[in-house]
């Protein structure tokens, strides 16, 4: 080791809580960052493993009933699909003995003899169908062990209006159920919400479909595979006859939908957070090299005396910011694989994946390391570059006194009187050094960015549960058909045990069209007087649904570029299938897909019907004792394909969404704070050092530590509570920009600041700024202020 | 018998064998202070020869430590030139400059400008590991006395001491020319009377040119020559026939 670099280490040593602020700065910067790539590459490394193994289909086609035979026949018409399969595709409802919750399910036929089909399944405990019973049924493994099913336990499905046996070979996953919803639901539930694998064959004579089948799903050669669309069109004609109720390429299929999504989420996010550390932890660096190589003009001049070149004295300092990189990329790359493996585990939670586990990625943290050497290179040669272009001559010369003229605002001269002595030195100081308060500036707004983004993500989910299923949805169970019902099935409901008030619901999926703008969607069709759906605007207003028209959500009538007044062009999936233009009327806020509303007569004859209905929303009675036996009811109901109940929407989304999310909230907070705590402890103590015989000199005075160290508290704490207040707007721009990133057409997450946010934020703050402080309060009590006195800078 | 060589070395003092090893002529430095332009040094001409001990005096502000600087390669001068083995430094460019540096000179300071974290041997280190030839650190701390005190911190150490250390920070790179700006300006009476003892010995016995420079005249009297500078201008250049020894000199 060279004697410089000796010298190096012994300044390490004696600088290490600000060397150490700095690194912490880096090091979550590059933790975050290997973290989310980790994360990142860990889902969707995963996920294409996962489609593979299962043969993930690339489209489907769902249809009323169709024989096997004709469907064989159109399909061989397609050379572009490689392989496909078709199914037997039906919604249930559980029930399982001892359980009073409303359980539903999705029932899919396979083969009776185990072969590699397009959605395969992954088992997990358990074994394939046998040739034993034709009544066997394999389970998605999440239900199953939210209900402790075991192979070999007996369970009760309602399959084609009878309550039929089914014995438990196995358990098992599949890629088309990564993320499992329920109907209507945002987030997986496997409490009230599973997969039933059936026989073929016993699906067949259940349902009445023998040679038959109702979906058709297939996988594409790969030309055609990212864009199926033409392809999808022509299928539709094709099998049109059997009643094609819609098509859904793979980028709809919901469960990779919500996949695809939350990765181009988190890829988002690795763009963002990484750079907010990155560029403070640059801007502190650069700021405490300024310092540091100013402190050491004299030692420049000996150096370059001695015959040490520009290159040769420049490498030493640089050093400093190699070393500070290098120790905080090792550590954030550690860091960052601890967190990736915590994140990774969150989203096993919600993600079923046969295994998801965090791998390490040397790329991701090579790149870590490089971005943070690079970032503490820039901030040391930016800091370190005014005194290398000194002669040496001209830096043995002490350096000369600070330009130490008024400021600004001392012409503003009755303002100006209006501060006493302590407050002018306070602000002169933080105009004076103008760059360190533009850094520090910085640093807090950076930090509030952080904070407030956290908190309105929370406050957003709250927000949300409350506008949908407080202000929107006020049923207490939601009722599904399976098959349009006429009105009568809405009057025997009313009659039910426990039923307060019913009223029909007549869901039309269709698709819109606006010029060139189409999507596919559904319309809702309630009626106008109804008290249990309440549509309404973003301020929270009732809207009423139109007698003749729709009621469109934001979100599509954004989609199809249409304005109220507009019109757009509809072909439903059910009933009358002509395309017809109608009236947008209105427009209406909600978070969750995108409704549209129609009146209840009106859609229905809009498709040329009368009085039919899909489904029911209910409010219960307020006795428990009514309401259980209720469910029992409905659970036996014929033709009830599925039954939700409204708390059990809210409770799961409290319990998971919120739950995760504060644990990520806390680790959001510890990084604001991290960056709070390095930048004001480490320009205090640069302050300190700087104008140590000024403090001094107060001691001399007869002032106590703790009033020299208010001094320069006052000053971090005005630079960091201005970067703080700026730093909320700022904060709220940046959650409207991922807001709008994470946000889809299943999922808006509304933007949702209250005084409390602002008030947590402004309160955290000030406490990591007090923190710092505590520190630099420790440089005061331990100060030689005689010493300080006498030297000379 | 000896051969006029060997005569010439043993019998003439070092200081008449007049080998030129800088010739300054007509040097000048101007300083661009904001709107003002200040003349530092005006029309410098000078030859320094190797192996003398030359002291510059005059009282502050007369120039001394910017011709210090332009001779040791830390400043440039605006006008005229400063020839070294017929090279000009006004003109050299950096990196030639940073080698004359290393190679040729020394530099002894009033205030030592030691690392303050870097022991008296390591300080010796900073210089030798950059040189060609550098003495051993050990013998050159034993040059100026310090044997003892190798492995302390410049803060464990007297003035005098410090001053000692940078001496030989100074001598262990080898360099033709030893260049000090005021050395016993911060050392009391006795310690920097032992300084300039060692500085003369540098020149005398280890062949060295040294450059001393002070605004204490009574040192002028252990100098082969004394040039006197006034307001940037060299007023006098006085011979010394006989310089005496640091023991004789009284301040």
């Amino acid at each position: 080791m060279s004697t410089l670099d000796r010298k190096l280490l012994r300044e390490f040593r004696a600088t290490w809580i600000r060397l150490m602020a700095i690194i912490s700065i880096i090091a979550v910067g590059v933790a975050v960052y290997v973290e989310l790539s980790s994360v990142y590459n860990n889902i969707s490394l995963t996920k294409d493993e996962y489609y593979a193994q299962c043969k993930m289909a690339d489209f489907s086609v769902e249809l009323k009933k169709a024989p096997l035979t004709e469907i064989d026949q159109v399909i061989e018409d397609f050379p572009q699909v490689t392989e496909f399969r078709s199914r037997i595709h039906f919604f249930a409802t559980v029930d399982l003995d001892g359980v009073s919750d409303l359980l539903n399910g999705e029932v899919l036929s396979l083969p009776d003899e185990d072969s590699a089909v397009v959605n395969d399944i992954v088992l997990e405990r358990g074994s394939y169908f046998t040739g034993q019973r034709d009544n066997e049924v394999i389970i998605h493994d999440a239900f199953a062990r939210y209900h402790n099913l075991r192979p070999g336990t007996w369970i009760h499905l309602i399959l084609n209006n009878r309550r039929q046996e089914l014995f438990v070979v196995g358990t098992a996953l599949s890629s088309e159920f990564v993320y499992l919803l329920g109907p209507g639901a945002v987030t997986p539930d496997p409490k009230h919400f599973g997969v039933f694998y059936l026989k073929r064959s016993f699906a067949e004579d259940v349902y009445d479909f023998r040679g038959a089948a109702n979906q058709v799903i297939g996988r594409l050669s790969p030309p055609v595979r990212d864009r199926p669309d033409a392809l999808l069109q022509l299928l539709d004609n094709r099998l049109s006859t059997y009643g094609v109720y819609g098509t859904t390429p793979a980028r709809d299929q919901l469960s990779n939908r919500f996949l695809t999504e939350e990765i181009e989420g988190i890829a988002t996010f690795s763009n963002i957070l990484p750079f907010i550390f990155l560029s403070v932890a640059a801007l502190v660096l650069n700021i405490m090299m300024t310092r540091w190589t100013e402190q050491q003009r004299t030692i420049v001049g000996v150096l370059k005396a001695l015959g040490y070149s520009d290159l040769q004295v420049g490498w030493h300092f640089l050093k400093l910011g190699l070393m500070i990189g290098f120790v905080g990329g090792v550590v954030g790359a550690v860091l960052g694989f601890v967190l990736a493996e915590f994140v990774t585990s969150i989203y096993a939670q919600f993600y079923e994946f046969p295994e998801l586990t965090n791998r390490p990625y040397p790329s991701a943290m090579l790149v870590g390391m490089g971005i943070s050497l690079a970032c503490a290179l820039a901030g040391a040669a930016y800091g370190a570059r005014k005194v290398l272009k000194l002669r040496p001559a001209e830096a043995m010369r002490p350096k000369p006194p600070a330009a130490g003229g008024a400021i600004l605002l001392e012409r503003f001269t009755k303002l100006w009187k209006q501060f006493g002595f302590s407050s002018r030195l306070v602000l002169r100081s933080v105009f004076r050094n103008r760059f360190r308060t533009l850094a520090g500036l910085f640093a807090a707004m950076m930090g509030t960015c952080i904070l407030i983004t956290g908190f309105m993500m929370q406050a957003s989910i709250v927000m949300l549960i409350d506008f949908q299923f407080r202000l929107v949805q006020r049923s207490d169970r939601d009722l599904v058909f399976k098959d349009e019902q006429p009105i009568d099935a809405l009057y025997e409901i009313r009659h039910l045990p426990g039923v307060d008030w019913a009223e029909p619901v007549l869901d039309v999926s269709c698709t819109f069209r606006n010029g060139p703008y189409s999507h596919r969607s559904g319309i809702q069709g309630i009626v106008t007087s109804s008290v249990l759906t309440l549509p309404r605007d973003e301020a929270g207003n009732r809207l009423r649904v139109p007698t003749s028209g729709l009621l469109m959500s934001r979100r599509l009538a954004e989609i199809l570029h249409v304005k109220p007044g507009g019109y757009v062009e509809i072909e439903p999936t059910r009933g009358d299938r002509r395309v017809r233009k109608t009236q947008v009327v209105a427009v209406a806020d909600g978070y969750l897909g995108l409704s549209t509303y129609a009146d209840f007569e009106f859609l229905n004859s809009f498709i040329g019907e009368e009085n039919t209905l899909t489904g029911a929303t209910l409010s219960v009675s307020r006795s428990p004792r009514e309401v259980r036996e209720l469910d029992r009811e409905l659970k036996r109901l014929p033709g009830v394909q599925s039954t939700t109940a409204r708390q059990d929407s809210i409770d799961n989304l409290t319990e998971t969404v919120i739950e995760t999310q504060s644990i990520l909230i806390y680790l959001l907070i510890g990084f604001a704070g991290v960056i709070f705590f390095g930048s004001v402890l480490n320009s205090s103590l640069i302050n300190l050092a700087e104008r140590a015989p000024e403090a001094a000199t107060f001691r001399v005075l007869g002032y106590g530590p703790w009033e020299v160290g208010m001094l320069y508290l006052r000053e971090s704490m005005v630079v960091n509570l201005v970067g703080t207040v700026l730093g909320i707007p700022l904060g709220y721009l940046l959650s409207v920009a991922m807001t709008e990133a994470y946000g889809t057409d299943l999922f808006r997450i509304p933007v949702v600041i209250t005084n409390a946010i602002v008030i947590k934020t402004l309160l955290l703050s000030v406490f990591f700024a007090l923190a710092a402080h505590m520190f630099v309060q420790r440089s005061i009590h331990k100060m030689d202020w005689l010493a300080a006195l006498k030297v000379k800078e | 018998m000896t051969t006029p060589e060997e005569r010439d070395s043993t019998s003439l003092p070092t200081a008449t064998r007049k080998e030129v090893l800088l010739q300054l002529s007509g040097v000048g430095r101007t300083y661009q202070m904001g709107e003002v332009s200040v003349e530092v040094l005006r029309d410098v001409t000078l030859d320094i020869y190797r192996r003398e001990l030359l002291v510059l005096v005059g009282p502050s502000g007369s120039g001394k430590t910017t011709l210090l600087n332009i001779i040791g390669g830390l400043d440039r001068a605006t006008n005229g030139s400063v020839l070294f083995e017929r090279e000009d430094l006004s003109t050299m460019n950096g990196r030639a400059l940073t080698k004359y540096r290393r190679q040729i000179v020394g530099f002894v300071f009033q205030f030592y400008n030691l690392v303050p974290n870097l022991t008296a041997r390591e300080n010796v280190m900073v210089a030798t590991e950059i040189s060609r030839e550098p003495m051993d650190v050990a013998d050159a701390l034993a040059l100026v006395g310090l044997e003892h005190r190798i492995e302390h911190f410049p803060s464990q150490m007297s003035g005098g001491e410090q001053q000692r250390v940078s001496i030989a920070r100074a001598l262990a790179k080898n360099p033709d020319l030893l260049l000090c700006d005021e050395p016993t300006g911060a050392l009391d009476f006795d310690t920097g009377k032992r300084v300039l003892e060692l500085l003369s010995r540098t020149a005398r016995e280890l062949n060295k040119t040294v450059i001393i420079i002070t605004h204490n005249t009574a040192i002028g009297e252990l100098a082969d020559r004394v040039i006197r500078l006034r307001s940037g201008e060299v007023v006098e250049v006085k011979e010394n026939a006989h310089p005496k020894s640091a023991e004789e000199i009284v301040w």
